[in-house]
């Protein structure tokens, strides 16, 4: 993991001391919200419906023992005990009061943790796949490259004032766990030969239009990234709009101009910078950053045969097995996804003592290493198989072993109504309400993979877009209706779904879901053809049809 | 990005609400011009007492934050389009949280 350098360390303890004085101002009086508005937005302070919220940046979901840990301590001393993952592998502190927040930025400073890019128009952190370094399809390790960029991005001057807000994401394997294609820019590493270099996507997003990025160019070496993501970045500043702050985002000038005009602007605007201009990042340079994600000294015990038999002995313990764990690129290790998923829960919350167990358990069997990931749960990328079962038996007493990892109570949800200011209507309860149904985990798992993901409103944050149902919470005279959308995707195929047909109310809606999932379950060919893979095989109307059935 | 709250008729009752400054909190105008976390001490305004209070609470930007109209009945109940919203604003999260999830 990166380890902050006196120069890191200075940034972040002098906006610390920053903030505190204009805290200091704003409860004086002495400035008003119009001013101190964007001030508490450049540190992640917003404010919503019940309270103030903190969002801290977890640069691309990286965190360690004692980062996990203090976050826990942040949410028991400052808020009420708990917090919320979000799909831009961040947390999220649901009230924590304004005269507490310098000193919980300090507290998060001390484990070099910061609420910087976090909102505003500016660069925000940087997502990425949850199983970097791990997983057995990457071609490398992507984080070198998010943090490469997190450090270029930080309080750019040149990028503090963009149209709008700015995504980024990075994956290095062919089967896409970043959602690239919904990004202003989405990266993929490739090799060429011994040669590192990236597609780059641009133009991709959701919210009120949602657009899938176009490929601007399929191969710019690993030396040059910094420069050409400059262009890209100078065209948009200029030409992005800023009279209509919805049509200010990346995807609507990409989607004006049209990708071809677009990538004209960005080649030649790349081909205009001067020598001096140039950031031609130099190798050494990419090797320290590299130098940092070395993977750990992995244990050489085969732990198998204790790992079988402790599934032999224990079904539980298998299921979960079967679910949550992905394959590791090392021999007798797995990743782990510990669900923040619990049937009836919401999703991507986690209490204090929970975070502080997984931060234990990182410690003592996983290499001190956590990640959060964009479908708001935790992972353990490298757990030696030998130590599952002390971890899946540590997890399972603090529920947080609900096998249903990728399955269809593994649910994308935004805080909605119960927490959002921005919200039309309540997404948690209509999440819990679908759980519920599908609460059976051999139900689930007969299922196989089915994403859900639903929004409280059309800004999108719970991606029902790329949901293969995707829920959105729209009022209706001041009633919460909800619209059902199918054959969203978010990974290498990625997809915006289609409206299936007028909204439905809440309660309506988990019988609507149900519906849909029986329609697949007698459509498909096989219990291998995934449901994304019956609905493009066999179309939507089946499924409206069964949607709109003696509802 | 700030929600947009409905405009309520100068005749319609209303509501003068805001989040306390220095904790988030929210809060009702009562009637006799101070502040209350519980929204049943909300008192109901109309018409140029009402932008009056308003415009009251926009003097006091150090205790607190983004005042508003919120539709209320003639006793001050929570009524209108945004009920559920208003509601929920005043008595927390329809679902539960932290350890008592």
């Amino acid at each position: 993991m990166y380890r902050y350098d006196e120069f890191d360390a200075r940034i972040v303890k002098d906006r610390v001391e920053q903030f505190r004085g204009q805290v200091t101002r704003r409860l004086s009086g002495e400035l008003l919200e119009d001013e101190f508005k964007p001030l508490r937005l450049q540190n992640g302070v917003y404010l919503q419906l019940h309270a103030y919220m903190l969002r801290v940046a977890i640069p691309y979901g990286q965190l360690n023992g004692a980062k996990l840990r203090r976050l826990a301590e942040v949410s028991t001393k400052y808020d009420r005990g708990y917090g919320h993952f979000t799909t831009r592998q961040n947390i999220q502190y649901n009230w924590v009061a304004l005269k507490d927040i310098p000193d919980a930025l300090n507290d998060l400073a001390e484990v070099e943790m910061h609420a910087i890019q976090t909102s505003g128009n500016c660069i925000r952190n940087v997502t990425s796949d949850h199983f970097a370094g791990a997983a057995a399809d990457e071609v490398m390790d992507p984080r070198p490259w998010c943090e490469i960029i997190r450090q270029w991005s930080t309080f750019h001057p040149e990028f503090a004032f963009l149209p709008r807000k700015f995504k980024f994401a990075v994956t290095a394997a062919a089967h896409d766990r970043a959602a690239i294609a919904v990004h202003d820019i989405g990266l993929r590493i490739v090799k060429r030969g011994e040669d590192v270099g990236f597609e780059v996507y641009a133009g991709g997003g959701q919210g009120r239009t949602p657009l899938l990025a176009a490929l601007v160019n399929d191969f710019v070496p690993e030396a040059e990234l910094l420069d050409y993501v400059e262009a890209i970045m100078r065209v948009y500043n200029r030409y992005g709009r800023r009279d209509n702050k919805y049509k200010a985002r990346i995807k609507i000038l990409v989607q004006e101009l049209g990708p071809e005009e677009f990538t004209r602007q960005v080649e030649a605007e790349y081909a205009a910078q001067r020598r001096h201009e140039k950031i031609d990042l130099p190798q050494a340079e990419i090797d320290r950053i590299h130098a940092y994600f070395a993977p750990p000294a992995y244990d050489a015990e085969d732990g198998t045969e204790a790992f079988e038999a402790a599934k032999a002995a224990e079904p539980d313990f298998a299921q979960w097995a079967e679910v949550n764990l992905h394959p590791h690129k090392q021999a007798g290790h797995a990743s782990v996804t510990v669900s923040l998923k619990p049937i009836g829960g919401a999703a991507g919350d986690a209490t204090d003592r929970q975070m502080a167990l997984v931060a234990d358990l990182a410690e003592r069997y996983a290499y001190d290493d956590i990640r959060v990931s964009h479908a708001q749960n935790l992972v353990l990328p490298h757990v030696p198989v030998k130590h599952l079962y002390a971890i899946w038996q540590a997890l399972d007493a603090a529920g947080l072993a609900t096998p249903n990892e990728s399955l269809i109570t593994d649910l994308i949800v935004c805080p909605g109504l119960d927490y959002c200011n921005l919200a039309n209507a309540r997404s948690i309860p209509i999440g819990q309400a679908v759980q519920e149904v599908f609460a059976d985990p051999k139900y689930q798992r007969e299922i196989g993979r089915l994403h859900i993901n639903i929004s409280g409103c059309i800004n999108a944050c719970g991606h029902h877009h790329v949901g293969h149902i995707g829920i959105l919470g729209v009022d209706r005279k001041g009633e919460e209706f909800y619209q059902i959308s199918l054959g969203g995707r978010a990974d290498e195929k990625a997809a915006i779904g289609a409206i299936a047909g007028p909204a439905l109310k809440g309660e309506d809606v988990p019988g609507a879901v149900k519906r849909i999932v029986d329609t697949y379950m007698a459509l498909r060919t096989s219990p291998d053809e995934l449901f994304i893979d019956t609905l493009e095989r066999a179309g939507a109307e089946p499924f409206k049809e069964a949607l709109y059935a003696a509802a | 990005m700030t929600s947009v709250r409905p405009k309520l008729k100068p005749e319609t009752p209303k509501a003068v609400t805001a989040w306390e400054t220095a904790t988030g909190k929210c809060v009702w105008m009562t009637e006799v011009g101070t502040w209350s976390d519980d929204v049943a001490k909300a008192a109901a305004f109309t018409g140029e007492i009402a932008e009056a209070r308003l415009a009251e609470a926009f003097k006091q930007e150090g205790k607190v934050t983004d005042p508003y109209f919120m539709e209320v009945t003639e006793t001050g109940g929570i009524t209108g389009r945004e009920t559920i919203r208003e509601t929920i604003r005043a008595t927390g999260p329809t679902v539960a949280y932290g350890e008592g999830a």
